[in-house]
């Protein structure tokens, strides 16, 4: 074998001239995965920006009993936006830049199955976000009839029929999200094609990572669970454009079958959600607890029982509807089956980190308060499946708290700690930790102020979406603390999107390695060259890099 | 060494027998799974909806059998093999024969669709906005027309480059992808045909 | 027809200084675009639809000349000054522990008695039980049939509510209803204990002849209310409680003679749900 001289100060990776058109057109016509799952990533983060003030304007209004910080229309399209902004724009292509950026290079394949397909998807995922966003200036105009959407992220029926919302306000909900489901659908298929045919050699299912494996759960649940959502979008536009009845009540039409189709898509569409944040959990809790993942079989048995039972408890949403008692014990029930193998995971990285050399660096960090804020969130959950509990607080700020703990105490803090362990991957250079520490407990201080009081305000009766309250039912507190929270959150995100942007300038080189990982994204450089790997890497366990770090004692006999 | 990143002792073995699934035949199959579910939502929403209709006019007064396009359109998921068939033998003539029979039989369907629907409208008065019977029943078949109209502009887009000597033997994987396309559509046909003129009528 | 291999569309032809890559194109960014604006003459003007479709035909044109009849590739050159830093080796070893090894506590059942005689020691456990049982309405009441119609109460409706006198009588129904019930249970409760009495952590006969039947006696006295609360006032729990004893000593007995077989526990979970075979290779390694 040949030997190959390492310079060990390398040529440094921006290239110093600024050549805009030729920058722009290296961004816009890449088919190359790691670019696009940027692109996917960074348009997130900046919807997720946008989508975070909304969240503020809302906490201000409702600070304070009888509030005017906005009036009432813009108060129904601030939470409607901020809700379609938060899983569409946000959560989707979340799911979709992480595979994008990582599968490839976990099974060490050069690129995506389908490179232009993928390209397509990022693109018509980020024009479709904009055209919902075109509401804003276009519809009926600014302070038209129409304007943005504003009957709910959910969108129920009758509300959205052309009676009770005129201009293209609806139109525009139903379009936005229809064209930017292309995308999903397109990167969903291109991520199972990829793990199922690209693995390199000697990665059989059995030694996939973990994160790979959640991942393909993730793909095939958004192939089956986003399709119903166009269906419904499709006939939606149908009533409005065509006069169609499907859910019209004058000719005979259900209200109920829009809640059906869309929580069919819905439900799933939460674990579409979570499922990054269990995949990262996967890998960092490892990693910085040093001992394999507790359990793996087990893990993958788990996620995949998800995959299928998630899709069988859609009616959980639906228990205030008025459906039969046979349909209410069968969802009540699906549902809390559906703890069992979340449970299972949860344990799992737990046993993870007993007993090992846990690290607490910040990466860490988010993962245990993942795993507390989430277990939380699972409990409310089974509370919520309980049909009678349920009925007493339904649409009220319980289920507010509730979800929020799932999606921003699960997935959004899980995501964080997946930014830092990655960033140096990506950038080539470390992140400030002192800053990271800073950001981290701003926020979980910031998020538990916000959305723990949340919890009592709904137990005292405080519905969603409301737009202001009158003083002397209790809530006034809650509400107070719970704005102090966002306030805080909205620094801590502030003080992370310094930290990205300042290290990728004047951080610390990271080396390849630097948290002496296990995986094969750690073994070529920081950040890949666009081939992925100079040779393509053969492996022989589940744990490639240990194997080649310790080769007296490789995973390879032992599984 | 930049070989110990890569290679362990004994792998190279592995290299040489490594072999994975076909990337486009996985796409295919994943694409109709996704297509299946689209289609499940508008045959649920018809079942739901069937005998809900407040006004008429109702299916069993104007539905009428679709036999021959039925039999035209199955028949063409045959002859689209024979084609395929000709095509992994080399024989060009006869792909391009069999693949004209499979375009004009798709063809045949689609005409007895519109001619369909303009009775429908023209005649029987029944439009999407009329009943629930009108809405499901266009939006059904509708979506499922539409894709068959895709699968026929693919169709014909093959047949055109072929027959301006394009070498299409080329292209036998996206050949064979089309028309498993083109099977999955007369499949969904035999679903919507037992939905909506056998159960709903 | 291009052969498939591993490494997908990218680096098909890989060369020793460059790599095969699928070269950038704009056509799907375009194509999305066009169909983007398509969508969006529905909300704003039927003119920006006809762009949209438009656009969206020539992308589809661009796009078709990309990858027809063959994918265009750019060939990238190998950059070497950005390899991999080698991969350092590290002698420690980890210690790995094996299921059984000193020290590690076994809490997964590597052997089990055969659930045959799970079966067998729950049915004559459960005879035991019965001649009991009966002897117990002998005594009290005159009348084997007594616990019979009694036990039967739970799933017959109307025998809670029977007086004393028609429980002392024989009841065709009440007796196959409770003959099956037992039965079944009693065979159930046998094979949970074939499969986990090797599991007690120490003293096997005292568990499964003492202890399990009081858990089980505390269980049914808790919850017998609301399964049957005519039965409820009539149950004499001592003797119920010697019931349950007779079971579990007679049945636990009769399951504890038979001979251990081995589980698969300590194969790995792929193996023993047959997705994984192993190869002589493995099997000579283990």
């Amino acid at each position: 074998m040949a030997s190959i001289d390492y310079p060990l100060e390398r040529p440094d990776i921006e290239d110093t001239g600024w050549h805009f058109a030729e920058n722009l057109y290296r961004w816009i016509a890449t088919v190359d995965h790691k670019k696009l799952g940027l692109m996917y990533i960074v348009s997130a983060l900046i919807f997720l920006c946008v989508a975070g003030v909304m969240a503020v304007v809302i906490r201000l209004q409702l600070a304070f009993p009888n509030g005017h910080v906005v009036d009432p229309d813009t108060y129904d399209r601030l939470f409607t936006m901020h809700g379609t902004t938060m899983v569409f724009l946000v959560g989707m292509p979340i799911v979709a830049g992480l595979s994008n950026y990582l599968v490839p290079l976990m099974i060490g394949a050069r690129d995506m199955a389908f490179p232009r397909l993928n390209s397509f998807g990022f693109w018509i995922f980020l024009f479709g976000g904009l055209l919902l966003y075109y509401s804003y200036i276009g519809g009926s105009g600014l302070s038209g009839a129409g304007s943005a959407p504003d009957v709910g992220w959910f969108a129920y029926a009758p509300l959205t029929t052309k009676s009770f919302s005129r201009g293209h306000s609806v139109d525009y909900w139903a379009l936005g999200v229809l064209v930017s489901g292309f995308g999903s659908i397109a990167s969903a298929i291109n991520v199972i094609a990829t793990t199922i045919s690209l693995r390199c050699p000697g990665m059989t299912l059995s030694k996939m990572p973990m994160f790979v494996w959640v991942m393909l759960v993730d793909a095939w649940l958004i192939l089956i669970a986003l399709p119903p959502l166009s269906a419904g979008q499709i006939m939606l536009l149908l009533d409005r454009y065509l006069g169609a009845n499907f859910f019209n009540t004058q000719h005979g039409g259900s209200a109920v079958l829009w809640q059906h189709i869309f929580w069919i898509f819905g439900h799933p569409e939460v674990y579409i959600l979570i499922f990054p944040a269990f995949a990262i959990l996967s890998e960092l809790v490892p990693i910085f607890s040093r001992k394999p993942l507790f359990g793996r079989p087990a893990m993958v048995g788990a996620v995949v029982a998800i995959g299928f039972i998630s899709l069988g408890v859609w009616a959980h949403h639906m228990f205030a509807v008025g459906m039969t008692s046979w349909s209410n014990t069968f969802f009540a029930a699906s549902s809390m089956l559906v703890g069992i193998p979340t449970g299972i995971k949860i344990f799992n990285w737990t046993a993870t980190m007993y007993g090992g050399r846990i690290r607490l660096l910040t990466p860490m960090l988010f993962c245990c308060a993942f795993l507390l804020q989430f277990l939380v969130a699972g409990l409310t959950g089974i509370m919520l499946a309980v049909a009678p509990f349920d009925w007493q607080l339904h649409d009220s700020y319980f289920v507010v708290a509730h979800f929020h703990f799932t999606l921003a105490g699960g997935l959004v803090t899980a995501l964080f700690g997946g930014f830092y362990y990655w960033y140096p991957k990506v950038a080539g250079r470390m992140y400030n930790e002192t800053l990271a520490k800073w950001h981290f407990w701003l926020f979980i201080i910031g998020f538990n102020l916000t959305f723990i009081p949340l919890h009592f305000a709904g137990t005292l009766g405080m519905p969603r979406r409301i737009y202001t309250y009158a003083p002397g039912r209790g809530w006034e507190i809650w509400n107070q603390l719970a704005s102090l929270g966002a306030l805080m959150q909205a620094a801590a995100v502030t003080l992370f999107a310094w930290n990205v942007i300042y290290s990728a300038i004047k951080g610390e080189p990271a080396g390849d390695d630097p948290w002496d990982a296990w995986t094969l994204e750690w073994g070529t450089t920081s950040p890949p060259p666009e081939y992925n790997f100079e040779k393509l890497p053969v492996v022989r366990s589940s744990r490639p890099l240990w194997d080649l770090k310790h080769p007296n004692d490789p995973d390879w006999k032992y599984e | 060494m930049a070989e110990e990143n890569v290679l362990t002792a004994g792998a190279l073995t592995l290299e040489q027998d490594w072999k994975m699934p076909d990337r486009g035949t996985v796409g295919i199959i994943f694409l109709i799974i996704t297509e299946t579910a689209l289609f499940s939502i508008f045959v649920a929403a018809y079942l739901i909806y069937i005998g809900k209709s407040l006004v008429g006019p109702y299916p069993k007064d104007v539905l009428e059998l679709p036999i021959l396009a039925t039999i035209c359109l199955l028949s063409s998921s045959g002859t689209i093999v024979f084609a395929e068939h000709a095509l992994e033998k080399g024989h060009l003539g006869q792909f391009k024969l069999w693949w004209i029979v499979t375009i004009c039989l798709g063809l045949e369907f689609l005409t007895a669709t519109g001619l369909e629907w303009r009775k429908l409208i023209v005649h029987d008065h029944l439009t999407i906005s009329t009943n629930l019977f009108g809405t499901t029943f266009y939006s059904l078949v509708g979506l499922h027309a539409s894709h068959v109209t895709v699968g026929m502009v693919f169709l014909l887009l093959v047949l055109a480059v072929t027959l301006f000597r394009f070498p299409i033997e080329t292209q036998k994987r996206r050949v064979k992808f089309l028309s498993w396309y083109w099977h999955f559509v007369d499949a969904v046909w035999v679903v919507v045909f037992t939905v909506v003129y056998i159960i709903g009528r | 027809m291009s052969i498939e291999t591993h490494h997908g569309e990218a680096g098909e032809h890989t060369e020793a200084t460059h790599i095969q890559l699928p070269a950038p194109t704009f056509w799907p960014m375009i194509f999305a675009f066009g169909i983007t604006l398509l969508f969006a003459g529905l909300v704003t003007f039927w003119a920006v639809g006809v762009v949209g479709a438009i656009i969206a035909f020539r992308s589809a044109v661009g796009w078709w000349d990309n990858v027809i009849p063959h994918e265009e590739h750019e060939e990238l050159p190998i950059d070497p000054a950005h390899r991999p830093a080698p991969i350092l080796v590290e002698d420690r070893s980890v210690v790995r522990v094996q299921v059984g090894e000193q020290g590690h506590r076994m809490r997964i059942p590597i052997e089990v008695h055969p659930y045959s005689a799970g079966i067998v020691g729950g049915l004559i456990g459960g005879a035991a039980m019965a001649i009991l049982a009966c002897l117990y309405g002998l005594v009290t009441q005159h009348s084997i049939w007594y616990p019979v119609n009694l036990l039967a109460g739970v799933v017959v409706p109307g025998l809670g509510e029977a007086s004393l006198q028609q429980l002392r009588q024989f009841n065709g129904l009440a007796f196959v209803a409770a003959l099956i019930g037992h039965g079944i249970l009693s065979a159930l409760v046998g094979i949970v204990y074939a499969a986990i009495m090797p599991m007690f952590p120490k003293y096997a006969p005292l568990w499964a002849g003492i202890l399990v039947p009081l858990f089980w006696s505390g269980l049914v006295a808790t919850s017998l209310s609301i399964l049957n609360p005519a039965l409820n006032d009539r149950i004499s729990w001592p003797w119920f409680v010697v019931c349950q004893l007779a079971f579990g000593l007679v049945g636990g007995y009769v399951i504890a003679r038979s001979t251990n077989i081995q589980t698969m526990q300590s194969l790995p979970l792929a193996q023993r749900a047959a997705l994984h075979f192993p190869t002589d290779d493995t099997k000579s390694e283990r």
